[in-house]
């Protein structure tokens, strides 16, 4: 019975540790696949996902999912904007658009600051809690885990089923192969960047119940989200968000409950180390490199 | 000898080059070793400052500007070098070997670190933008642990790391019993900053400076003429990582004390900042840049401009945008180019 | 050791998802050899070199460089054995000076004093039938595309290998700029060096080839002198196959 309890908690911690790695990424992992780039403003614009929801909830009587939905367009069209005025300038050359999206990291961070003051209320984490076997489970992170697989579902049959997903794929495969057929692949990147600022958004202000709400927020998700990208690589956004937020929670979760959640993420750091000697492109690639394995062994 | 080094110095591994360049240089040099005499001790003090954070600054060009690989976690191994020193020279406070103890102890657990991250970075041949992130998740994995060293229990022999407090009462650098403070704390930061510099230039110009800059511009042609090109670079990333030593173990004996705010997110953009906007492939222009942006972010902080992040950042945009080489570099070609067209106009 | 060859692959074998890039590749150069590698646009050919360099891994086989096995040393070992590299696209550094280009490569790495001496000698031969100078201040992005294709070159011979693997040296080259070319390269070969070419030129090739090795879908075609490759009816359905 004991046993069995630990082993609910365990699996418990396992998924939110899972879902929180997967939330903090996905906005980045899709900008870093689909367009070669970081965004190192990915924490500010989780940041400010949570401050459209936190306003539109606390102050204008939003209801919460209606505030998540919001937060997800307001940051989506900010990013656009991003995208047309700065990002655009540096396609093809990684480092810049690293140094640039910093820049702009500071000036939104900073500009929170001097707007909204050092902090705003919370939002109260909706949901009750249950607990079992002396353990106890919060419903709203039962519903964030649910939300991950959704999203995981949902980008699948983006990327499968969608006219932009078709595109999207050509692009990411030969950018210049993709133009010359006809891709319009200038707004393929709008597109892209904009989905994946508006991921970020959206994973703010879902996160935003579980934080403090305060202009340097962003920097809580961008170890993690970092860490997760690197681990799960730029070869294929979804088996590269999923298979990396599950291999690091397993890491985690066990490390985590038995000397706390600041070691956990020390050891997501050595993990990391550990896995790029191993595989330098990430999950992604590796899974990629084993599946076409499979498919010439098939041919043969 | 003689003119083989002079040679090393000189060489086009930086702008100036000319007569004109060194005769400026000189000067410029001699103002500086001036402006205490003419100054109080606290604005030496000031520009001291100023003067000790070039050694990051420079670490920074010489790992991203000419060898090609970014880092946004250099002042990990800034503060890194701090703490240490703090730990080591204030257990031995009284004894004057103390602080060179302290710094030798700073400089090794800096390039202990930064040598067994760079192994693995570097030797797994990961792609380029993977560096930068992985440094700063280690700076920010610092911060977070030393801003969690509050209390009684986080102590290393007599000394308390202090949590976001920070360590006080930091011992000042000191040969045998000559303490370097004030005026010649000043000139102690100016000796080494020309040291830095003019051994840099050196390296640069040097068969392995130019290996380097060839990394930076192919490395797969660079390995295909023989060169073990993990193995430089990982030597580079830790020589970049012991000059953001320097500076952190100056900035602690110069304030006598240290946060863990030194290693967080503000902190280290501003190395990238400042090479970005000089122009990260000279390392003049990265000094120079360095003295003019903490002045400007020093005199806007000190006239409590909250502002001073924001216009830092907006510099850092607006650089990358539309000078994307450098604002310092621009400039200083742009003298070259009028100087040059005077020159052939009284020639002719 | 009795027969050992300059550069002897061995069954190499090497595929990209599905499609099949190197196929028991068997290819045996003598030392002092020149030899034209040709086949039609994706045979495979430079692909071959990237295995020989290292650049990709084999997945089977072996490569044998002056009688060493390499098949499993990094590039960089590699050309230590003596052996270098020029890229079908150009790969000398644009925002460098011709003169940081040509310090870059380290004779150090040349494999006895012996071949340090004929090492400095054809360098020295590139330079000045190709008319660079070692302390041009120019950076390599001004400098015209052949000039550029020269240089690289002289980049690789400035490293004083015993082999050198060159692909597409004439590339984008005007007839004469094309005959210059392999006129060098055949006065190199004269003084000793190995030379393996991945030519499209047929103009080229008849000008510098002894022996002709004709890749196909990664596979070697066929062997032998040029009049004999040109005289196979099926290497003519290789390269027409188009017209039928």
């Amino acid at each position: 019975m004991e046993t069995d309890a630990l082993a609910l908690s365990l699996t418990y911690q396992f998924g939110t540790n899972a879902a929180f790695l997967f939330l903090a990424a996905l906005g980045l992992i899709v900008i870093l696949g689909m367009m070669n780039i970081i965004n190192l403003a990915h924490g500010e614009l989780m940041m400010m996902g949570a401050y459209v929801a936190t306003i539109t909830h606390n102050q204008l009587g939003l209801p919460f999912p209606l505030a998540v939905i919001v937060s997800f367009f307001a940051v989506a069209v900010f990013g656009a904007i991003l995208e047309l005025l700065i990002v655009r300038r540096f396609y093809g050359r990684e480092l810049g658009a690293l140094v640039v999206t910093w820049g702009i990291s500071l000036i939104l961070g900073q500009g929170t600051l001097l707007v909204f003051g050092p902090f705003m209320p919370a939002i109260k984490i909706p949901g009750g809690s249950y607990s079992y076997g002396g353990f106890s489970y919060s419903a709203y992170w039962l519903i964030l885990i649910a939300i991950s697989i959704a999203l995981i579902a949902g980008l699948y049959w983006l990327y499968r089923y969608t006219n932009y997903g078709l595109q999207a794929r050509a692009t990411m495969q030969n950018a210049e192969m993709a133009k010359a057929l006809g891709v319009p692949t200038n707004r393929v990147y709008l597109l892209t960047f904009s989905l994946g600022a508006g991921l970020a958004g959206l994973s703010g202000a879902l996160l935003a119940p579980t934080s403090t709400i305060a202009p340097f927020m962003g920097q809580q998700f961008v170890a993690p989200a970092f860490i997760t990208v690197v681990v799960g690589g730029a070869a294929n956004v979804i088996s590269g968000a999923v298979g990396s937020s599950v291999l690091l929670s397993a890491i985690k979760t066990p490390i985590g409950m038995a000397y706390g959640a600041f070691l956990g993420t020390v050891a997501l750091l050595i993990a990391s180390l550990i896995i790029i000697r191993i595989m330098p492109d990430g999950i992604s690639a590796a899974i990629q490199k084993l599946m076409d394995r499979r498919r010439t062994r098939k041919t043969k | 000898m003689t003119s083989k080094i002079l040679h090393l110095i000189g060489g086009d591994a930086d702008i100036g080059t000319s007569k004109t360049f060194w005769i400026g240089f000189v000067i410029a040099v001699i103002l500086f070793a001036l402006y205490p005499t003419q100054v109080s001790e606290f604005r030496a003090s000031n520009v001291s400052y100023y003067l000790l954070n070039i050694p990051l600054a420079l670490g920074m060009a010489l790992l991203w500007g000419y060898c090609g690989v970014l880092s946004f976690g250099h002042v990990a191994y800034f503060g890194i070098a701090g703490y240490t020193y703090g730990i080591i020279a204030g257990n031995m406070a009284g004894n004057s070997f103390g602080p060179i103890a302290g710094v030798l102890g700073g400089l090794l657990a800096s390039a202990l670190v930064a040598g067994i991250f760079a192994y693995f970075v570097f030797y797994s041949r990961v792609r380029e933008w993977i560096i930068p992130i992985l440094t700063l998740v280690l700076t920010l994995l610092l911060e977070t642990f030393l801003g969690q060293t509050a209390g009684y229990q986080w102590r290393v022999g007599s000394v308390l790391l202090g949590g976001y407090n920070g360590m006080t009462g930091i011992p000042a650098f000191q040969i045998g019993s000559f303490v370097f403070m004030g005026y010649s704390f000043y000139y102690f930061c100016m000796v080494i900053v020309l040291a830095c510099y003019v051994g840099l230039r050196m390296l640069l110009n040097s068969k392995f400076g130019q290996v380097v800059t060839a990394i930076r511009e192919d490395p797969l042609r660079t390995e295909i003429f023989g060169y073990d090109i993990r193995a430089r670079q990982w030597l580079v990333f830790v020589l970049s990582a012991l000059l953001a030593a320097i500076s952190g173990l100056l900035y602690v004996q110069w304030g006598n004390y240290i946060t863990p705010s030194q290693v967080g997110l503000l902190s280290a953009a501003l190395p990238v900042i400042w090479a970005a906007v000089g122009g990260r492939t000279s390392l003049l222009a990265v000094l120079i840049a360095t003295i003019v942006l903490n002045w400007v972010t020093f005199t806007l902080s000190s006239q409590g401009n909250q502002y001073a992040m924001v216009i830092i950042g907006a510099a850092l945009v607006i650089t990358m945008l539309f000078f994307p080489r450098g604002i310092v570099i621009m400039l200083a070609e742009w003298i070259g180019k009028v100087t040059n067209r005077k020159n052939s106009g009284a020639a002719t | 050791m009795a027969n050992q060859f300059a550069l002897e692959a061995r069954k190499v074998n090497k595929h990209f998802g599905g499609v099949v890039a190197a196929n028991n590749v068997d290819l045996k150069i003598e030392p002092g050899e020149l030899r034209c590698i040709i086949g039609p646009n994706g045979a495979g050919k430079s692909t071959l070199f990237s295995l020989l360099c290292g650049i990709q891994r084999v997945d089977s086989g072996e490569i044998f460089i002056q009688g060493h096995d390499v098949t499993h040393m990094q590039p960089f070992k590699r050309v230590r054995h003596g052996i270098g590299l020029t890229f079908q696209t150009n790969r000398a550094y644009q925002e460098l000076s011709v003169k940081h280009n040509l310090l870059v490569p380290n004779p150090s790495f040349a494999i006895s004093k012996e071949t340090h001496q004929q090492g400095r000698e054809r360098y020295m031969l590139a330079l000045e039938e190709f008319g660079l100078d070692q302390n041009d201040d120019t950076p390599a992005s001004e400098i015209p595309h052949h000039t550029l294709q020269w240089l690289e070159i002289s980049m690789v011979l400035a490293g004083f290998p015993e082999l050198v693997l060159i692909d597409e040296p004439t590339a984008g080259m005007s007839r004469d700029e094309t005959d210059h070319t392999s006129m060098v390269l055949k006065k190199l070969n004269q003084s000793g060096l190995t030379i393996i070419v991945v030519e499209h030129d047929m103009h080229f090739v008849k000008n510098v080839a002894q022996k002709v090795t004709v890749l196909h879908q990664g596979r070697v075609f066929t062997e032998g002198s040029l009049d004999e490759v040109i005289a196979n009816d099926e290497v003519k359905n290789i390269y027409l196959g188009h017209a039928h």
